[in-house]
C-alpha cells in the first residue's frame, strides 16, 4: 500500500490514510446527533424499548466514526490509551456501588428501594444503564483501536 | 381513493421499484465501483420515497416527525457510507471494469 501524506491535518502520524472532505463534514454534522441519540437509548432503558448495551454501543460508534473519518491513529493520539480503559473502569465501579450500596443500606444487591428516595427504582435504573453503556462504549471503542493496531503489525 | 391513499401508494409504488432497480443492479453490474454506483443511488432513493410514503401514511404527529429525522438522516449517511467503501476500495488499488476486458 503506497503512503500519501498530503492530506494529513498533523503530520508525523504513519498512516495510509488520506482524509476525504466528505466523510469529514458529514461526520462533523452527525457526531452529535449520534451521541444524543446514544444517550437517549441508554436512558429509555428502563419503561420502553433500549437500555445500555445498546445505547452504548452507538456511543461507541461515535469514536469508530471520527476514525473512519479522521484516521484511526489521529483519533487514538487525539483521545488517548487510557480513556477506553477508564469508561469500563468507571463504569465497572458505578455499576458495583448502585449494586453494593444497597447492601450496605440492608437491602438485596441492587434493591433500589432499599435507597429510599422518590422513584428509586426508576432512577437507580437508568444510573445502572448509564454506567453499562459507559462499559459498553469503553470496550467497543477500545476493541476498535486494537483490532486496527494488530491489523497495521500483522500486515 | 382518498388523496393520501393514493400518495401514499405512489410513493410505496415508487420506492419500491428503485429499491428493486438497486438489487437488480448489484446482481447484473460488473465490478465493485459500478454496483456502489447502483446500490447507493437506488437505496437511498427507494428508502427515502418509500418513507415519505410512511411519513404521510402516519398523518402528522410525532411519528411523522421521527420518519422525517430518519429519512434526514439516511439521505446524509447512506451516500456518506458508499463514498467511504469505494474510497477505501480505491485505497486499495482496485482497477476499475473498464470494457476490453469481460467480467
Amino acid at each position: 500500500m503506497s503512503v500519501e501524506n498530503e492530506g494529513e491535518v498533523e503530520a508525523g502520524f504513519r498512516s495510509p490514510y488520506v482524509e476525504s472532505p466528505v466523510i469529514m463534514a458529514t461526520v462533523r454534522v452527525l457526531s452529535p446527533f449520534v451521541f444524543t441519540f446514544g444517550l437517549y437509548v441508554m436512558f429509555h432503558g428502563a419503561d420502553s424499548p433500549g437500555g445500555g448495551f445498546q445505547g452504548g454501543v452507538i456511543v461507541g460508534t461515535v469514536i469508530l466514526l471520527l476514525g473512519i473519518a479522521f484516521g484511526i491513529e489521529t483519533t487514538r493520539n487525539w483521545m488517548g490509551p487510557e480513556v477506553p480503559v477508564a469508561l469500563v473502569s468507571v463504569g465497572v465501579l458505578a455499576f458495583l456501588l448502585a449494586g453494593m450500596g444497597s447492601v450496605l443500606l440492608g437491602g438485596a444487591f441492587l434493591e433500589y428501594s432499599a435507597y429510599g428516595a422518590h422513584h428509586a427504582s426508576r432512577y437507580g435504573i437508568e444510573f445502572v444503564e448509564l454506567s453499562i453503556g459507559f462499559i459498553v462504549s469503553g470496550v467497543v471503542a477500545g476493541l476498535f483501536f486494537v483490532i486496527d493496531s494488530g491489523q497495521r503489525e500483522g500486515a | 381513493m382518498a388523496l393520501r391513499e393514493i400518495a401514499v401508494l405512489l410513493f410505496a409504488t415508487g420506492g419500491s421499484f428503485f429499491a428493486l432497480s438497486a438489487a437488480v443492479g448489484l446482481v447484473r453490474l460488473p465490478d465493485l465501483y459500478t454496483r456502489a454506483h447502483s446500490a447507493s443511488k437506488g437505496d437511498t432513493l427507494g428508502g427515502l420515497l418509500t418513507l415519505t410514503a410512511v411519513a404521510i401514511a402516519f398523518g402528522g404527529g410525532l411519528s411523522t416527525f421521527k420518519t422525517f429525522l430518519l429519512i434526514v438522516f439516511m439521505f446524509l449517511t447512506n451516500p456518506t457510507a458508499v463514498h467511504a467503501i469505494v474510497r477505501a476500495a480505491h485505497d486499495q488499488g482496485i482497477e476499475p471494469w473498464t470494457a476490453e476486458e469481460e467480467p
